[in-house]
């Protein structure tokens, strides 16, 4: 029956006759932009294929910059402060684990490092310069982090991985009774939209620095690939240093001007250099990646705490462009979002968000987080035989401060008026770093990026049949904290459909408004089929390939087998304010608070 | 370097109110020159002319680098680098828009406006943010009564600002031995504590009418507090900025009767009109619309605010000052 009716649906969304074209401005999300063709693109050139070239400069010059930030410190309490924080990471470091092993030379290297640093501090200073231990360390930090890129490689991922991609997908579709002749391609299962021709202008004007949300292992992958798709030259970007150990990432990662984040380096001289890496490649012009929410979203929601450290490479990058006068020395800041009907990491996500917010009030089962190499090949199955579409939205670019910017790339103020980003530097006549200024300043781009990530989200279907089972269960147990209402057994959470149907208007209703008033986009599926088309195949695609059927209709009911990971989903319309309780109480309840009942607002 | 820099920069102060010319007097010490606007020629014709304000002030002698002006051309002929913003809420955005065109971006703000803007409840900074295509705002609140600091009598007040630049600037331009600037960081409170106590004001005034004594004064004053700090949280403010100069400070000089609330008050207490007060009054009374509009706004959201609740209904004429404490409970 799922499949006569996935028929139906299928044959909907491929008639000619209601495919809107990408240029129809209305609320809803249309196909992909019009500029992007899959297809073979010719490869773009662009800075990061000199990195090879630039890579020894780059990396003794964010040694330099490096030591200059730490000129008015005391370095003995640095390196102090850095040990310590090392060596108690190293301590948490589990030996002959198959993780150990695969980073095995990092971990001996960084254990080398801290035992020469700490012989030397027990030296006196005039034995031993202090300096020139941090000038080490730094060098040792900077070389690890630092990319490298290869063209050749380059040229072949972007054969390999459209390759690869339909071939999961066609391979997977066969499962699956499709009409006669029709197979899948990528052009349906991936969207594209958003400012795309607005960013290729742009982005031989300045640096771009897209600011990806982020729920998957695959979404680095992705978004490489878009980018091609898009006629941009390749990026570099910041991927955790999990990433590398893994062969296969690890080949493409080194080769494709990936640049290595280590999240468990919390100490501030590893903290500086990062940012100094990235502040000094977009000052050669490399555009840039990086999720400013740091790791994958643990609840499901959109990001809403940033971190604004490499955030803020942006705009010192800007300002030491104005200083030395370079012809282009704007840095643009592009949000995108990612909506996915399915993220095999969800339940082990979610848990770890559960467990941390709940702490004694949570019990989960414990779900396991990325899959080890063994099971890649069915991860990247699952991810693409899961989907009903993935969508992918290129968002307003914006100057340093958050302000839009126009084709030309120039800041666009309120009323018209156009701002000179420079004058926005100077303070006392002097343009020049300002660091409480340049705080205030990339807080408030957090702040933006954060309202732009909601308003540039493309809502799915499956999102929304998530949040109205919710919003039904939670006017069912009006007093019930999440951690109750997570806890109700199959009985209690089965509700009946109409019940069920009426919430999904309701919310349908609001997030219309939402939608109407540019604050987030809604999938084409809302407009092209009626409710109860749309809200079957919401309830089929949500989390469609997690062992446990996450929401799914029963007779004349609807219930949940698995409520934590459908919150996951849920939790995507999280950040709006529409949930029950979402005003009560507050003036405006800010994105990613949680509400008198511990809901995501 | 810093130190010099204002003595060499012209600031410009909007609104020749009695506030805005004391604003002036205080900032001319510290720069080359100081333009005041004003709305009419008349009015900048007569304080170029007499060296003062005679609208508001009889004794106050304004030096003689302040300039007063009435067309923002004029205002804004030679580079400003500071603005001083004193003019009534009901009016910013307007004036905003007008000003909007004249500025580089590199001008710090320093507001002085005690209210919101009706109806969308946004702070004075956040319409200005919203209309300038300027980013470092601050604003400017406390005890001061202006005829008081017209006299060199001592007062202090706090500057609030997201930048600290904002704030050394307000520190730099504004004190002086008799006028002490304090810091804040946190504009939402000041802006709203500033706001919140116009309503307390007008309260303040009916009790004095209704005679009920000093013991009812204070509960309404700490009541009033209290409210103010639930609703200034609500609204993201922290709450020591309510338990400093901005806020209680600023409300125990309000609800005396050199404020214009607080005449509101007196005069409602007393069975008047509301249209008679405020027309014998000659200017505006910020409270009046702030309590509409805060009481509905907190209904609406669920924040308790009985005194608010009760001076709006007193400003509608549905209850007497005699009751206006019997809404707490």
């Amino acid at each position: 029956m799922e499949d006569s009716k996935e028929k139906e649906i299928n044959s909907e969304k491929n008639s000619p006759s209601i495919r809107k074209p990408s240029s129809v401005k209305d609320s809803f999300q249309s196909d992909s932009h019009p500029l992007i063709q899959h297809e073979q693109v010719p490869i773009v050139k662009g800075e990061l294929f000199s990195l090879n070239k630039k890579r020894k400069k780059i990396v003794s010059r964010v040694v330099r910059t490096t030591q200059q930030n730490f000129q008015n410190h005391r370095l003995e309490f640095l390196l102090a402060e850095a040990l310590y924080q090392e060596r108690k990471r190293m301590k948490k470091i589990k030996p002959l684990n198959l993780a150990y092993l695969s980073n095995w030379t990092r971990h001996t290297q960084d254990r080398k490092l801290w035992r020469s640093v700490q012989s030397d501090l027990m030296k006196k200073s005039t034995e031993v310069d202090r300096k020139q231990i941090l000038n080490r360390v730094l060098k040792t930090y900077s070389n690890e982090i630092a990319g490298h890129f290869n063209p050749t490689v380059y040229q072949f991922a972007t054969r390999f991985v459209p390759w690869c991609f339909s071939w999961i997908l066609n391979a997977a579709s066969l499962k699956r009774f499709l009409p006669w002749g029709m197979t899948e391609s990528l052009e349906q299962k991936l969207i594209i939209d958003g400012e795309i021709d607005h960013l290729q202008k742009l982005s031989k004007q300045g640096t771009i620095l897209i600011l990806p949300t982020h729920q998957s292992n695959v979404d680095s992958i992705l978004i490489g690939y878009v980018i091609y798709l898009m006629r941009l030259p390749p990026f570099a970007y910041g991927a955790g240093i999990n990433l590398f150990t893994n062969p296969i990432f690890s080949l493409f990662m080194n080769s494709l001007g990936a640049y290595k984040v280590d999240r468990e380096k919390q100490n501030p001289i590893y903290k500086q250099a990062l940012k100094n890496y990235s502040a000094e490649i977009l000052q050669n012009q490399i555009h840039s990646i990086f999720y400013p929410g740091g790791g994958r979203s643990r609840s499901g929601a959109i990001e809403s705490k940033l971190k604004l450290g490499l955030m803020g490479t942006g705009l010192s990058a800007q300002i030491e462009n104005y200083k030395h006068h370079r012809e282009h020395p704007n840095v643009y800041m592009v949000p995108m979002t990612t909506s996915y009907d399915f993220v095999l990491e969800a339940p082990s996500l979610v848990e770890q968000y559960l467990g941390e917010i709940g702490q004694h009030l949570f019990m989960g089962s414990s779900h396991e987080d990325a899959p080890p190499l063994i099971k890649l090949g069915n991860f990247f199955w699952k991810l693409f035989s899961g989907q009903g579409k993935i969508t992918v939205r290129l968002g307003k670019p914006m100057d340093v401060f958050g302000n839009f910017v126009d084709d030309q790339g120039r800041s666009i103020g309120p009323n018209g008026t156009l701002i000179d980003p420079r004058s926005w530097l100077t303070t006392l006549g002097r343009l020049d770093h300002e660091s409480q200024r340049d705080q205030e300043y990339t807080r408030r781009l957090g702040q933006k990026v954060v309202d732009r990530f909601h308003a540039e989200n493309t809502v799915l279907c499956s999102h929304l049949v998530a949040f109205a089972y919710f919003m039904a269960l939670r006017r069912k147990y009006r007093s019930f904290t999440v951690f109750q209402l997570l806890r109700l057994n199959r009985e209690q959470r089965t509700l009946p459909y109409s019940t069920f149907m009426n919430s999904v208007e309701h919310c349908f209703q609001k997030v219309r408004a939402l939608s109407d008033r540019g604050e987030l986009f809604l999938s084409k599926e809302f407009s092209h089929q009626s409710m109860t088309a749309w809200v079957a195949y919401g309830m089929q695609q949500v989390g469609r390939l997690h062992e446990a059927k996450i929401l799914k209709k029963e007779g004349e009911s609807v219930t949940s087998e698995d409520l934590s990971t459908l919150y996951y989903y849920r939790n995507r319309l999280a950040g709006y304010g529409i949930s029950i309780l979402g005003h009560q109480g507050r003036a405006k309840r800010l994105r990613g608070e949680i509400d008198e009942q511990g809901f995501l607002a | 370097m810093s130190k010099d820099f204002w003595l060499n920069e012209e600031i410009l102060v909007l609104g020749g109110g009695s506030w805005g010319s004391v604003l002036a007097n205080l900032a001319a010490p510290q720069v080359k020159s100081v333009k005041l606007w004003v709305r009419t020629e008349e009015h900048a014709r007569q304080i170029n002319s007499t060296r003062g304000n005679a609208r508001y002030f009889k004794k106050m002698t304004l030096p003689s680098n302040i300039t007063a002006v009435a067309d923002l051309d004029r205002a804004f002929e030679s580079e400003v680098k500071a603005i001083v913003w004193a003019l009534p809420s009901s009016v910013s955005r307007v004036i905003a828009k007008r000003v909007t065109q004249f500025l580089k971006g590199d001008e710090i703000l320093i507001h002085a406006t005690k209210g919101v803007e009706q109806g969308s409840l946004k702070r004075i900074s956040e319409v200005l943010e919203e209309e300038m295509p300027i980013a470092r705002i601050g604003v400017l609140s406390g005890p001061n009564l202006a005829a008081e600091i017209s006299q060199g009598k001592p007062a202090a007040t706090v500057v609030a600002s997201k930048f600290d630049e904002v704030i050394r600037a307000g520190k730099r331009l504004l004190q002086n031995p008799k006028f002490k600037v304090e810091h804040s960081n946190d504009m939402i409170g000041v802006e709203w504590a500033g706001t919140l106590k116009n309503v307390l004001a007008i309260a303040a005034g009916a009790l004095e009418s209704a005679e009920l004594g000093w013991n009812a004064r204070s509960v309404l004053m700490a009541e009033g507090l209290s409210e103010m700090v639930r609703f200034g949280e609500a609204m993201g403010a922290e709450k020591d900025t309510f338990l400093g100069l901005a806020g209680i400070g600023d409300l125990l000089a309000t609800c005396t009767p050199l404020s214009r609330n607080y005449r509101v008050g007196l005069g409602l207490g007393q069975n008047k009109n509301l249209d008679q007060i405020l027309s014998e009054l000659g200017s505006t009374a910020e409270g009046v619309a702030t309590a509409r509009h805060v009481a509905e706004f907190s209904r609406d959201r669920q924040i308790k605010m009985p005194i608010t609740d009760a001076v709006d209904l007193l400003i509608q004429n549905k209850i007497k000052a005699s009751e206006l404490l019997g809404f707490l409970s």
